[in-house]
């Protein structure tokens, strides 16, 4: 079955950042694998959360997704149509848009905004659908004054900024929108509103969302499924409220446990996850968990584990995954 | 209990702007004791980084002390002379800011900027700086710390810099730590080892810690007691699991039930805090917080609150606080 997007098997390769000779050499330059194997599905309407730590490959996915980086192997495909050249991707860029990570930093600071929100149709050579009043219903679609048109992206705060990159990413009506990290960086009553905002969208216009975001509890709270990257790789995914409540990874277990609680009496002694992320250029053998795993044995240093599917809706890529399932199934994993 | 080490007493700061001076600081108080870790916690605008600048006496050209004073060591630290303030800074009351990338120089390696922090310390050789840079290195759990002293920031991870930052700040054995944001500009995991850092930290520190942020988890995490801030005052301070479990100003009861972390089942609609800050040039006659309380009245709008004892070392600056 083909989901709305479909990410298949997809690898990226990038040329190492070597020294200077080796480069000029054909052949011989190393390479760093950036994403490996990927496999993603975003259904219509759905609302999927991808989340990994920073250098675990999610902002490279969704600028792979929309063609701005080019993948070195597997299948892309938008609305079952498979995505092959230049041309194929920027018709995507009418049915998909990218949110970026710093909205300020992705609005010109020398246009105003009412101009920067029209810079979608005029690229695409589509007729603007309210005349003079696009930029002001537009504005109006994400709760802001029309009035804010008239102002330069400095002089709106960071909640203002990060719905005129929404109302941006709206223009052209697309069925998906890849939000990556939409509220870091906010406070959190404005990250709430941000969050019912897009949620509100979906369901008036049957959006799609990819949101990328080192934040557990957005995902926990706005994602209908989500999908936990390590290094390049798909480490878990499956129903929001499943892999939260029993997370079958280790990492997905280390990550949902290092979350800080705001409340004193949950205090955790101890230190879920420790050490950083491997570099790709040092990519570990066998399981690229396994040097940061609790439960890693020698196995995993030499074999990598393969794509489990435990039930239809629910994959996790570890050689122990039978086991934690038993053990989590059979401990009291309340809230 | 031991004495308050640094003490916020009725201190106002505001900055001079085109439309008039911005009161961003209004009459806040504030004590943190050795051995304690207080927490300041409140969203963009609130005043609590403000707060921060003046505990260490680098307030923006444009600030002004309105009113009050920052008791440390038995006087007025921000009426001290310039020269007086720099030796206070680093010496007794250090700092750890939010981007760790700029708290450094670029140019220079980090051990010889760890040698410069020491630059106050007397009776020690070049060769011995840079040893109790290494130690210093090595308990923040830099682990080939020799090796760290002779990189330049850029080449440390975002939790390495963290690391080395904490540990520039540690160097002098100040008595009192201030961290603005430390784990904001990091991912979860990092910012769980950093935490766990700052309390392993703290037990063998007994100097007093006061950390900022917007973030409930990390006060949470970290705190015995916390400073609530809204609109350049302090609205509610207490122990931590008193003012997380049993908030008494309408505003701390809202940032609590916004932050979705807090929240168990799954919504669909986030809870929000409706409406917007108000102007800090002209705050307003009475509550702050009036214009968006859920339990606004009459006399909130007209008539300031007091700020009233609702439990042991717990207050409020709310009408309705006590009822």
């Amino acid at each position: 079955m083909s989901g709305l997007y479909d990410v298949d098997n997809v690898s990226l390769d990038l040329a190492a950042p070597s020294a200077g000779l080796q480069r000029l050499l054909p052949g011989s330059a190393p390479r760093m694998t950036i994403l490996s194997s990927l496999s993603l599905s975003i259904g219509h309407g759905e609302m999927l959360g991808l989340v990994g730590e920073s250098g675990s490959g999610k902002s490279t996915l969704a600028r792979a997704m929309m063609g701005l980086v080019d993948i070195t192997d597997g299948k892309l495909s938008f609305e079952g149509r498979p995505l092959k050249g230049r041309a194929d991707f920027v018709k995507v860029r009418q049915g998909a848009a990218l949110m970026f990570q710093d909205a300020v930093a992705s609005l010109s600071p020398r246009r105003k905004v009412a101009a920067q929100l029209i810079e979608p149709f005029q690229i695409n050579g589509v007729p603007l659908p309210d005349g003079d009043r696009a930029p002001a219903v537009m504005l109006e679609r994400v709760g802001l004054s029309s009035s804010l048109g008239q102002r330069y992206p400095h002089e709106l705060s960071g909640g203002q900024a990060r719905r005129v990159s929404v109302a941006r990413a709206l223009a052209l009506k697309p069925k998906l929108v890849i939000a990556d990290e939409p509220t870091a960086g906010l406070d959190v009553s404005v990250q709430a509103e941000i969050l019912n905002l897009m949620t509100g969208l979906r369901s008036d216009m049957g959006l799609s969302f990819l949101i990328i975001t080192h934040n557990l509890a957005v995902v926990r709270h706005v994602t209908d499924r989500v999908a936990v990257l390590y290094l390049g790789r798909m480490a878990e995914w499956g129903p929001t409220r499943e892999v939260f409540a029993r997370p079958y990874h280790p990492y997905t277990r280390s990550l949902i446990a290092a979350e800080p609680q705001a409340d004193p009496r949950k205090r955790r002694p101890d230190l879920a996850l420790k050490g950083e992320i491997p570099s790709v250029l040092a990519r570990p053998s066998g399981c690229e968990f396994h040097t940061r795993c609790p439960i890693a044995r020698p196995r995993c240093a030499v074999e990598e584990p393969e794509s489990n599917m435990i039930t239809p809706d629910r994959m996790v890529r570890c050689h122990f995954a039978e086991e934690t399932r038993i053990e989590t199934q059979g401990g009291n994993h309340g809230t | 209990m031991s004495e308050a080490l640094l003490k916020v007493d009725d201190l106002s700061i505001s900055y001079a702007s085109e439309e008039g001076p911005v009161q961003a600081l209004r009459h806040a108080t504030l004590e943190a004791r050795a051995g304690e870790a207080i927490g300041i916690v409140g969203e963009s605008g609130c005043g609590k980084s403000t707060l921060a600048s003046a505990l260490i006496t680098l307030l923006a050209g444009n600030a002004r002390v309105t009113s009050g004073s920052v008791q440390f060591g038995g006087r007025d630290i921000l009426s001290v002379s310039e020269e007086e303030k720099r030796k206070l800074r680093g010496r007794h009351i250090a700092m750890i800011f939010q981007d760790p990338m700029t708290s450094f120089n670029p140019v220079l390696t980090i051990g010889e900027q760890l040698v410069d922090f020491q630059d106050q310390r007397e009776g020690l050789s070049k060769p011995e700086k840079r040893q109790q840079a290494a130690l210093m290195l090595k308990r923040v759990g830099i682990s080939d710390p020799v090796r760290c002293l002779d990189r330049h920031v850029h080449e440390l991870s975002g939790g390495m810099r963290q690391r080395a930052a904490i540990a520039a700040a540690l160097l002098m054995a100040p008595q009192v730590l201030v961290a603005d944001e430390p784990t904001t500009a990091l991912d979860v995991t990092m910012e769980a080892q950093i935490i766990h850092l700052l309390r392993e930290l703290r037990r063998d520190y007994n100097g007093a810690v006061v950390i900022v942020t917007h973030h409930l988890g990390v006060v949470g995490e970290l705190c015995d007691r916390v400073y609530v801030m809204y609109a350049g005052e302090v609205v509610e301070e207490g122990s931590t699991d008193d003012v997380y479990h049993n908030p008494r100003h309408p505003y701390t009861q809202a940032l609590i039930a916004c932050d979705p972390a807090n929240l168990h089942e799954q919504t669909p609609v986030l809870p929000t805090i409706p409406g917007r800050l108000p102007d800090l040039v002209n705050p307003p006659r009475g509550c702050s917080f009036a214009a968006r309380c859920p339990r606004v009245h009459e006399r909130c709008r007209s008539e300031g609150p007091d700020y009233v004892e609702v439990g042991p070392r717990h207050r409020a600056r709310c009408h309705e606080a006590r009822s």
